[in-house]
């Protein structure tokens, strides 16, 4: 278990980072949650001792931070611009359907209400257990599986998603009950 | 069900997140922040109640049951059976009102006893000279024993004698220092079959209120006597103490007006010293009457001439007598419900209360763990 910041942010600070942009939809936002987070979590380490795990720990704080940033910071202020532009992907990668499919997810995934996009981004980008994600937004593990049900559902029926024919096959499946 | 492909989702998510390049700096600038405020070690009390959320649940549980049972058993205490509440300083128990039907063999010379209930109030009786006294009200302190008396009594007189009675009726009430309060009389014919009666009704002083009772019989020959006395000692109190914060109140905002300097501040506490003063002459009022009431004891007297039967009630039968003690408890039981309904509200909504600001705050306190 990491015992000093320094480590902590080497470890975690650049996943936590995406993460918390996935989750806000803003790098700027995404980087003051992250830092609120390091701080606050270093200044309760004590209560990390009688955790399970320093992972879903740490997500929990910054999930929390998103939480709190969505309810009362980005409603009072004018919309920040993002400045990441999915474009760029195409420079690492040559697939412009890649790029679109991306842009359809960011945007499906901003549709989202803010549980639900919580429990995909710390299911499928960093890759927690539906255990940790329990521990992390402080509920039960059936709620997690309820919510990535409903989570992946909507999504899959989300108009950027479905709009796009070519592309809603290879990334749906039909799932009995 | 449509449901989108984990791994499309988990590339997209990837693809979306690796779009920019995480600051090499910020990680840097945080530690400089958390050595700058470096806090003292945060003290395990928050932890450890969140962390064993049983523990903090048993004793919201706990708390949410107190407030249960005593929001039940409280206003219950005060309603039931305890029409006329305790004196303060440790007087003596509730005691409600009580009414006594007198035998009619010892109706002449009867001293009637006006305890509100026997055993209830600890020797609260009107002595042979009429005095209303209380063994314990030299102990009560504050207030002497607040009795409200009343009775009624239906004499029998010979025929041509309601008048002579009327008057010797109302000459007993002037000389015990009381008044005649109304009087109703009906003349009869000198015919056999008509009567003459009416009906007086005499205020005296609580204390001369038993021997007029007594001296009243001597007019006629009574054919009922029944005389009831209640104890309204802690209504009085509790009036005069309401009264008594009021007013208190009152000469509070009384020095806030003196320092109040905008037209605003004035208006809101000249509206709050009207509401003030209308509360303090409603319950001025009403202690008025309640005092009015224990000063005077008020005596019915009907008077008729021997052979007339004015207010003779017939005796029910058994049946009658059984519906009718149905009726009364179906209507006993529904006032039970009702009585009940205030206070079970009163739970439900403190039960919800409760278990609100409980969910907020263990929701927030989940918020602060971290």
């Amino acid at each position: 278990m990491p015992d000093d910041l320094q480590v902590w942010l080497a470890e975690c600070y650049p996943q936590s980072v995406r993460t918390a942009y996935l989750i806000l939809g803003n790098r700027l936002d995404a980087e003051d949650a992250v830092q609120e987070s390091f701080l606050r979590a270093w200044k309760f380490r004590d209560s990390l001792s009688r955790e399970s795990s320093f992972k879903p720990w740490l997500y929990r704080v910054v999930v929390n931070t998103c939480n709190s940033k969505l309810r009362h910071d980005i409603p009072r202020r004018e919309g920040r611009v993002n400045d990441v532009n999915l474009v760029d992907i195409a420079t690492n990668d040559d697939l412009p359907g890649r790029v679109a499919l991306s842009n359809d997810v960011m945007c499906a995934l901003r549709d989202l209400p803010v549980h639900l996009r919580v429990v995909v981004v710390l299911r499928y980008y960093a890759d927690l257990s539906e255990r940790d994600i329990a521990i992390a937004i402080a509920r039960k593990q059936g709620t997690v599986k309820s919510r990535l049900n409903e989570a992946r559902t909507r999504l899959a029926l989300h108009p950027a998603l479905r709009t796009d024919a070519s592309r809603v096959p290879a990334t749906s499946k039909e799932v009995n009950g | 069900m449509t449901m989108i492909d984990e791994d499309v989702l988990i590339n997209a998510l990837n693809d979306v997140a690796d779009t920019f390049v995480v600051s090499s700096e910020a990680p840097d600038r945080i530690v400089a922040e958390a050595a700058a405020n470096e806090p003292p070690r945060r003290s395990h009390h928050v932890p450890t109640v969140i962390s064993q959320p049983s523990r903090g649940r048993a004793y919201l549980v706990a708390a949410a049951l107190v407030a249960v049972i005593a929001s039940i058993s409280v206003p219950l205490f005060r309603s039931e059976g305890n029409p006329n509440r305790a004196v303060v300083h440790g007087g003596p128990p509730p005691f409600g009102t009580s009414a006594q039907k007198l035998p009619l063999g010892g109706l002449k010379g009867y001293s009637a006893p006006l305890a509100p209930r026997p055993g209830s109030q600890k020797g609260a009786t009107i002595t042979a000279s009429g005095a209303a006294t209380t063994s314990r009200g030299a102990t009560s302190g504050v207030t002497s024993q607040k009795i409200e008396s009343n009775g009624s009594i239906a004499l029998a007189v010979d025929k041509g004698h309601v008048g002579a009675a009327f008057s010797s009726l109302n000459k007993l009430a002037t000389s015990d220092g009381g008044f005649v309060a109304s009087t109703q009389a009906n003349a009869g014919s000198p015919r056999p079959d008509t009567f003459s009666y009416g009906t007086i009704v005499l205020e005296v002083p609580q204390r001369n209120f038993a021997r007029l009772v007594a001296q009243a019989q001597r007019v006629g020959r009574p054919t009922s006597v029944s005389t009831s006395s209640n104890n309204v000692t802690a209504q009085y109190v509790d009036l005069q103490a309401h009264i008594s914060a009021l007013v208190a109140s009152r000469r509070q905002y009384l020095v806030i007006m003196t320092k109040a300097t905008t037209i605003d501040g004035i208006l809101a506490v000249q509206s709050q010293l009207d509401a003030l003063q209308s509360q303090i002459e409603q319950l001025q009022g009403q202690l008025n009457v309640l005092s009015h009431e224990t000063t005077y004891g008020a005596l019915t007297i009907t008077v008729s001439e021997v052979g007339h039967h004015a207010h003779k009630a017939s005796p029910l039968s058994g049946f009658a007598r059984a519906w009718h003690d149905s009726v009364k408890g179906f209507f006993a039981g529904f006032e039970w419900l009702l009585r009940l309904a205030g206070p079970a509200l009163f739970a439900v909504l403190t039960v919800g209360g409760l278990w609100g600001l409980a969910r907020y705050v263990r929701r927030a306190l989940r918020r602060r763990r971290i």
